[in-house]
C-alpha cells in the first residue's frame, strides 16, 4: 500500500471515532454539535502523556479516553434537562469554550534541549511517539482499525443488550422510558461519558497520527460533520456513521480532480440525499430488512438437506 | 468610569449588529422551529455580490446595499427550497444538517467567484465621530442602532398587526391546523424565509459598511453571533433578540477591555452556556417545554 492510501485510510479510521461518538448520542435522541471537544481533550491528554511524561502509547490512549469520558460525563450533568435544539447549542457553546481555552493553554517543558508541549494558538508540536518507537504508518493504521473493530463489536453487543434497548427507548420517548422504570438521567450521563471516551480515544490516535495538534482543527465544522456522518450513513446501525465517513472522505479524496468545486458538489449531494432519506442510507428500515434477509438465508442454509 | 461608560456605549453599538442578525434568525426559528445554519453564509453571498459590483462597477452605497439584500434573499430562498421545503415540519435534524451542507456549498461558491482573502466594502458614513461630553459616537454605529430598533419594531408590527403576521403565528401554533383553515403554509414559510434573509442582508450590509471589508469568515461569524444573541435573549421573541444582541455586545466589549481579545469570544460562549443551563428559555423566551424541543421529538 502506498503512503497516500495509508494516510487516507488512517484518517477515515480516526474520524470514525468522532462520528461514532455523535452517533451514540443520537441513539439517546440527543443532537450534539460538541463531540469535537472531547476529541480535542483526548488528543491533548494523550499527546501530553507520551511526549511530555514519556508514557507508553497504550496508557496514553487510555488516559485520553478517560479524560474525554470524564469531561463529557461532567458536561452531561448540567445539560441533562436540555433537549433538542437547546442541547445542541449548549454542546456547541461548550466545545467552542474548550477550543478557545486550548488557544490560551500554555504548558511546555524542555526535553532534549527543545521546548515541547501545548503552546496556545500555535498548537502542540512534537508528538513523535510512533517515530521514536519505530512504528510504521501501516502498523499504526492496523492499531487504529483494530481499536475501531473492537468499538464496532462493542456497538453490536450494545444493540443487543438491555442497555442499548434502554438508550433507544430514551431516544424515542424519554418520558415513556422513565415510566417503564428506566433511570433516564443515569443512562444519559452514561451515554455522554461513553461517547466522550470514544471521541477521546479517537483524539489520542489523531494526535499520534499527525504528530501535531492545533486548536483550530477542533472547530464547529468537525462537530457538525461528525454529526452529519451518522445522518448520511444511517441511524439504523453503527456501520452508518462509518459509511458516512467513507462517503465524505472517500468521495472528497476521489473527486479531488474537481478541486474548487468539491464542496459545492458534496454539499449539494448531502442536501439531496437528506431529502430522499431523512434518516440516512442505512436507516432502521433498511437494517431491519437486511437482518431479515440474513436470517432467512441463514435458516435456509441450516434447513438444507446435507 | 469614563472608559466603562464608553465601553458600554460601544457594546450597545456593536450589539445592535448582533440584534439585527438575531432578528432574521428568530423569524425563521419562530416560524419553522428549526435552525437554519446557512443563514450567515446566505448573507455572505449577498455581501460578495455587493463587493463585486462595488469593485467592478464602482457602484454607490445604495446600489451595494440593494445588491447585498437581493443576494441574501436569493440565497435564502435557495436554502429554503433545498433544505426546508422538501422535508416538511417533521424532520428537524435532517434540515439542520442539510442547511450545514449548503453552508459549505455557498462558502465554496463565494470563494470560487472572488478568490482573494479580503475585499473592500464601501463605507456608509465617513467623517469624524460625534462627541457627547467625553464620549465618542460613530455615525455609522448610530445608523445601525436605529435600524436595529426600527426593524425590530417593524417585525413586531408585521407579526401582530397584519394578516401575513397572523398567518405566520397560526403556523407557529400548529401548521396542520393553519393549513386546514386555508392558510397557504408553503407560501407563508417561503415569505418568512425571504423576509428573514432580507433582514439578514440589511444586517450584513451595515456590519460590512462599518468594517469596510469582506472575508470568507463572515458567513460563520454571522451565523454564530446571530445564534448566540437569539439564544441568550429568548427563542422566538423579537424583543428578546434585540435584548440578547445588545447584551452580547456589551459583555463582549467589556471582556475584551479587561481580559484581552482572546477571552472575548470565550466569555460570549460561557454566557451562552450558563444561560442555557440556568434558564434555557433565555431572558425573555419561554421555558423549554415541549415547545422548545425539536419538532421531531414533539411528535
Amino acid at each position: 500500500m502506498d503512503d497516500y492510501l495509508i494516510g487516507v485510510l488512517s484518517n477515515i479510521g480516526v474520524i470514525s471515532f468522532v462520528a461514532l461518538s455523535a452517533y451514540l448520542l443520537l441513539l439517546t435522541g440527543e443532537i450534539s454539535f460538541g463531540q469535537q471537544a472531547f476529541f480535542a481533550i483526548g488528543a491533548y491528554s494523550a499527546g501530553i502523556a507520551t511526549a511530555m511524561w514519556s508514557w507508553p502509547l497504550s496508557a496514553a490512549l487510555v488516559f485520553g479516553a478517560a479524560t474525554g469520558g470524564a469531561s463529557a460525563a461532567l458536561v452531561g450533568l448540567p445539560t441533562l434537562r436540555l433537549h433538542g435544539l437547546y442541547f445542541a447549542i449548549a454542546t456547541l457553546a461548550f466545545a467552542e469554550m474548550v477550543r478557545l481555552l486550548f488557544e490560551l493553554f500554555q504548558y511546555q517543558v524542555l526535553i532534549d534541549g527543545e521546548l515541547v508541549g501545548p503552546n496556545g494558538a500555535d498548537g502542540f508540536r512534537g508528538i513523535r511517539y510512533i517515530f521514536q518507537n519505530d512504528i510504521s504508518a501501516l502498523q499504526f493504521m492496523g492499531l487504529i482499525y483494530a481499536l475501531l473493530a473492537a468499538t464496532l463489536v462493542g456497538f453490536l453487543l450494545l444493540e443487543r443488550s438491555v442497555l442499548g434497548v434502554s438508550f433507544r427507548m430514551i431516544g424515542e420517548d424519554s418520558v415513556l422510558a422513565q415510566l417503564q422504570g428506566i433511570a433516564v438521567a443515569r443512562h444519559k450521563v452514561l451515554a455522554a461519558g461513553l461517547a466522550g471516551a470514544l471521541a477521546g480515544i479517537g483524539g489520542g490516535l489523531y494526535a499520534h497520527l499527525t504528530t501535531y495538534v492545533e486548536p483550530r482543527v477542533f472547530d464547529v465544522m468537525l462537530g457538525v460533520l461528525s454529526l452529519a456522518y451518522g445522518l448520511i450513513g444511517g441511524l439504523g446501525t453503527a456501520l452508518g456513521p462509518l459509511l458516512g465517513v467513507l462517503i465524505d472522505i472517500g468521495l472528497l479524496e476521489s473527486i479531488r480532480a474537481l478541486a474548487g468545486y468539491r464542496m459545492i458538489i458534496f454539499g449539494g449531494l448531502v442536501a439531496l440525499l437528506l431529502i430522499v432519506r431523512p434518516r440516512g442510507l442505512l436507516d432502521e428500515r433498511v437494517v431491519h430488512h437486511l437482518g431479515r434477509l440474513w436470517h432467512r438465508a441463514w435458516t435456509h442454509m441450516r434447513m438444507a438437506p446435507r | 468610569m469614563i472608559d466603562f461608560v464608553q465601553n458600554t456605549i460601544d457594546g450597545v453599538m456593536i450589539g445592535s449588529s448582533y440584534a439585527l442578525l438575531a432578528l432574521g434568525f428568530t423569524l425563521i426559528f419562530g416560524v419553522m422551529r428549526r435552525l437554519n445554519l446557512s443563514y450567515g453564509p446566505s448573507i455572505m453571498i449577498g455581501a460578495y455580490l455587493g463587493t463585486w459590483i462595488y469593485v467592478q462597477a464602482g457602484a454607490g452605497p445604495l446600489a451595494v446595499a440593494a445588491a447585498v439584500v437581493l443576494g441574501a434573499v436569493l440565497a435564502g430562498v435557495y436554502v429554503e427550497r433545498l433544505c426546508f421545503a422538501p422535508m416538511g415540519f417533521a424532520a428537524g435534524i435532517a434540515s439542520m444538517v442539510s442547511s450545514f451542507a449548503i453552508w459549505m456549498q455557498l462558502e465554496q461558491a463565494a470563494i470560487l467567484v472572488l478568490p482573494r482573502h479580503t475585499y473592500p466594502f464601501p463605507p456608509l458614513a465617513t467623517g469624524a465621530p460625534l462627541t457627547l461630553g467625553p464620549f465618542l459616537l460613530r455615525v455609522d454605529h448610530l445608523i445601525m442602532l436605529a435600524c436595529a430598533l426600527g426593524l425590530a419594531a417593524g417585525v413586531q408590527i408585521v407579526l401582530y398587526r397584519t394578516r401575513f403576521g397572523l398567518a405566520l403565528r397560526a403556523i407557529i401554533g400548529n401548521p396542520t391546523a393553519a393549513h386546514l383553515v386555508g392558510i397557504n403554509v408553503k407560501a407563508a414559510v417561503l415569505g418568512a424565509f425571504a423576509a428573514a434573509s432580507a433582514l439578514g442582508g440589511v444586517a450584513g450590509y451595515l456590519v460590512l459598511a462599518t468594517d469596510q471589508q469582506v472575508t470568507p469568515m463572515f458567513g460563520m461569524w454571522a451565523t454564530m453571533k446571530g445564534l448566540i444573541a437569539m439564544m441568550i435573549g429568548g427563542l422566538g421573541s423579537i424583543p428578546g433578540a434585540v435584548l440578547g444582541g445588545l447584551l452580547l455586545g456589551v459583555v463582549e466589549v467589556h471582556s475584551q477591555w479587561y481580559f484581552g481579545p482572546q477571552v472575548r469570544d470565550l466569555v460570549a460562549y460561557l454566557l451562552l452556556f450558563v444561560v442555557l443551563v440556568v434558564h434555557p428559555g433565555g431572558f425573555i423566551g419561554r421555558a423549554p417545554g415541549r415547545e422548545g424541543t425539536m419538532p421531531e421529538q414533539r411528535a
